[in-house]
């Protein structure tokens, strides 16, 4: 086979998945795919270009420090963020050993595995091509700039991965390649969250106080980095920009040389590597679990005891020992494995964390803690957001994340309904004692006393409970046990109940919460309705409205927990698919 | 076709069971009884519906019509009475890769309301024992062989010495000398009477355990009934299983198919 042609072959057989992967989805999925593709990209796209040509119009001093930071800043996340990615094309998947085998030289599968690798890349470059082409817009630049502007991002991408693959094919040969691409995973996970945190945070200086923008900061910064490869197609582009042509032709050069020493680089590694059988044959799985060795018993003997009567219609018998022992419990043990399976997957560990930091980071940038019913009331939305977003994140994956698992606890003679309940008790101490948790200080911090702390801990518990039964159920109710991914473990259909049961139990809980407390007070004789008069009568028919909706929120909870088990009762497409 | 003996109340019991996915018949109308104490052997070849029909008694997947019936108790009407009195090995059964192989056995034990102490704990130091997994059952399920896979896997049967076991292939993965103990204690199982209702594709193991068969084809029973009724419906006296089988299922001759391939 021609090196050119194993590569397309290759190339060619993953575009065949990806074209049956798409084609499964079905049309009105695909559709509705495309419209947020096409919405992505718009949104984003045209934001990036407006940013970058306001900066290329209004800010021409600084334009060479924002294209240094623009490339610098692209290449710490990709480099960053596409470590798993590299690791998963280049060094696991069992595809990988069927190549290795095939008589097909190391180059051509690196030709593939390269193209591959920087798809994900190449996403994220977009995003920088969008604003490079504004800047270049904005600042009147010529052609030159433009047609250039492309292939240098393409370099910069090929770097980066070339880079990652350099990398990789030396720490591959002391950490399995299943295991650092699961760390990776994490790591990569852990600062996007760190960097939306750190988003969130410079939106609260934003919004703090009158301010104005500051680019002091960002041009000492990139001045001190400038001399960095990340930085030299930026420097390119701007000196085409400036007029100086000879400069950017330099810079093109070393950033071609740069390019092509890479990706020779990271071609004659990944050649040694493969030749070793690193990461191809070395899969362990992702584990990194380790306790002492407990004392084996010897084992002798057949197996114990004969069962059921004569008839044989009698229960399992456990003989000895039943009237001392305690009996196993279905839900102990369905939350014990999920607690040891959790925290040994890092995965899964990786996915969730970054997601739990989302909350508080967007409660960090909104909070405005202070005293007095304004306050009182901002934080209950707060809490309620809190507890919906934990809830969802924590409760959706639960049943999914069984995967072919589900097939032991339907051959157990458990009711779905065990199953249901196991998996809300198991999610509800982590949501409710961190939301409760955040109340208390929360409400410390506003000085609102205690009664308004009881009452939010009263709000939080109510919603956790509903929100987290709301969420295993939309999980429950279309349940993908197939998927890899927590993430897209659930169907569109149990998405979208999740969503519209959220809303809808949360609208009516906290309005239920609001007018138990306005007609608390208004029957104490406290409040102040505003056009309403506040007399006792109003304080009832409040009150009484509360319960309604409280009922109705109730009875959300009820109908998705019930669709649920009518779902996992007749679910069999994982188990047919298995 | 020759339905035979067993009793008023046999161990297992498929009534014209159907399951349709859209159009397609995966089972079409099996019906088979399997006495208690019985290894009743399913034969079929790949595709022929052994599994579907198994997950159809086991109660993993609806049958579209016909009862499943475990100890004379419909699957479907009351599931966990007739789940207590069943195990089930999947082809590929799974095995919680995060979990060690003595938590997983504590995990499926706990599922069935096993009692948990010292007589668990000593069931399972035997199990782990006779399956050769005593030195790896604090290990990971995830770093486990194929084999050691199938093995814990039959040994979460095992722990709760079910009534009735349906095993999809047990012996699959397993090295010849894994495979010849699972042989040996299922033999030693059903003299204590359990029942076995074992799916499989290696006609020597149904043939060395079992002392009756059904052979399906395409979703239907082609033949149910001992090796000396299957050779009179085949009218071949001295015919082997495999023999049987192949003619039974009206399967391509492989000698004639090989001499076209190369020709």
């Amino acid at each position: 086979m021609s090196g050119q042609g194993a590569t397309r072959t290759i190339l060619g057989a993953e575009l065949l998945a990806l074209r049956h992967r798409l084609l499964k989805r079905g049309a009105v999925r695909l559709v509705l795919l495309a419209i947020f593709i096409v919405g992505a990209a718009v949104f984003i796209g045209g934001g990036a270009f407006a940013i970058g040509a306001t900066a290329g119009h209004f800010l021409p001093a600084v334009i060479d420090s924002v294209l240094a930071a623009g490339f610098s800043g692209l290449s710490i996340l990709m480099l960053v963020v596409g470590f798993p990615t590299v690791i998963a094309t280049f060094f696991v998947g069992r595809d990988l050993l069927l190549l290795t085998l095939a008589p097909v030289r190391t180059i051509e599968i690196f030709a593939a595995r390269l193209t591959l690798a920087m798809g994900a890349n190449l996403l994220i470059s977009s995003i920088l091509l969008a604003v490079v082409l504004g800047i270049g817009a904005g600042a009147g630049a010529p052609l030159t700039y433009f047609l250039l502007a492309v292939p240098l991002i393409f370099i910069q991408v090929l770097v980066i991965t070339s880079m990652q693959t350099v990398l990789m094919s030396v720490v591959l040969k002391w950490v399995p390649a299943r295991m650092a691409r699961d760390v990776a995973a994490a790591v990569a996970g852990l600062t996007g969250a760190g960097l939306y945190l750190a988003w969130n945070l410079s939106l609260r200086r934003s919004f703090s106080g009158p301010s104005r923008p500051d680019l002091g900061n960002l041009t000492t910064v990139v001045q001190r980095i400038d001399w960095l490869p990340p930085a030299w197609p930026g420097h390119a582009l701007s000196a085409i920009i400036a007029g100086r042509f000879f400069e950017a032709a330099t810079w093109v050069l070393v950033t071609l040389i740069l390019g092509v020493l890479l990706v020779a680089a990271a071609e004659v590694l990944y050649e040694r590597t493969l030749q070793s059988g690193l990461g191809v044959f070395g899969s362990a799985p992702a584990i990194w679990k380790r306790r002492a060795r407990r004392e084996v018993r010897p084992a002798a003997g057949p197996l114990s005891s004969s069962h059921g009567g004569e008839d044989g219609h009698a229960a399992p018998a456990w003989p000895g020992g039943v009237a001392r022992d305690r009996v196993g419990s279905p839900a102990f043990a369905i939350a014990r494995k999920d607690w040891l399976a959790f925290r040994r997957d890092i995965r899964r560990l990786g996915r969730l964390l970054p997601a739990l930091l989302f909350p508080i980071g967007y409660v960090f940038a909104v909070s405005r803690p202070s005293p007095g019913p304004n306050g009182f009331w901002t934080e209950v939305l707060l809490v309620g957001f809190m507890s919906m977003f934990m809830s969802t994140t924590l409760a959706t994956p639960s049943i999914p994340s069984e995967r072919r698992g589900f097939q032991l606890l339907r051959m157990a003679p458990l009711t779905m309904w065990q199953v249901l309940r196991a998996k809300v008790l198991l999610t509800l101490p982590p949501v409710l004692g961190l939301t409760i948790l955040f109340s208390v200080v929360v409400a410390m911090v506003s000085g609102n006393g205690a009664d308004r702390v009881v009452e939010l801990g009263a709000l939080v518990t109510w919603l956790g409970f509903g929100f987290v039964s709301i969420s295993v159920s939309a999980g429950g109710i279309d349940p993908r046990f197939d998927a890899l991914d927590d993430r897209r473990s659930v169907g569109l259909v149990g998405t979208l109940a999740g969503i519209a049961g959220s809303l809808g139990f949360g609208l009516l809980s906290l309005g239920a919460f609001a007018l138990f407390v306005f007609g608390a007070e208004t029957l104490a004789g406290s409040a102040h309705l505003g056009p309403l008069p506040s007399t006792p009568e109003i304080g009832a028919v409040m009150l009484a409205t509360a319960i309604v909706l409280a009922a109705g929120s109730i009875a959300i909870v009820g109908l998705l927990l019930w669709l649920a088990n009518s779902s996992l009762r007749s679910h069999e497409t994982a188990i047919a698919n298995t | 076709m020759t339905s035979t003996e067993p009793g008023p109340t046999a161990a297992v019991e498929a009534r014209q069971l159907v399951k349709r996915y859209g159009v397609v018949s995966a089972v079409d109308g099996v019906s088979f009884q399997v006495a208690r104490g019985e290894i009743f052997g399913f034969l079929g070849a790949n595709g022929a519906g052994k599994t579907t029909t198994l997950r159809m008694l086991c109660g993993l997947v609806a049958p579209t019509s016909g009862t499943a019936l475990i100890d004379g108790i419909d699957i479907v009407d009351q599931p966990l009475l007739a789940k207590a009195r069943l195990g089930y090995l999947d082809e590929e059964p799974f095995v919680h890769p995060h979990l060690t192989g003595r938590e997983f056995l504590n995990f499926v034990a706990d599922l069935y309301r096993m009692p948990r102490g010292a007589e668990r704990e000593r069931r399972m130091d035997r199990l782990l024992g006779l399956f050769e997994l005593a030195n790896r059952d604090d290990d990971l399920i995830g770093t486990y062989s194929h084999g050691m896979k199938q093995k814990i896997g039959l040994a979460s049967l095992l722990i709760r010495e079910p009534p009735v076991l349906l095993l999809d292939e047990p012996t699959n993965g397993l090295d010849p000398r894994s495979g010849r103990l699972v042989k040996d204690l299922l033999e030693e199982l059903a003299s204590r009477g359990t029942t076995v209702l074992l799916s499989t594709h290696i006609l020597e193991v149904a043939q060395a355990l079992c002392r009756r068969v059904a052979i399906i084809d395409r979703g239907h029973i082609t033949a149910t009934g001992t090796m000396k009724e299957l050779r009179v419906q085949a009218g071949n006296e001295q015919a082997s299983l495999e023999e049987l089988f192949l003619k039974l299922t009206a399967g391509p001759e492989s000698k004639e198919l090989i001499e076209r391939l190369l020709a």
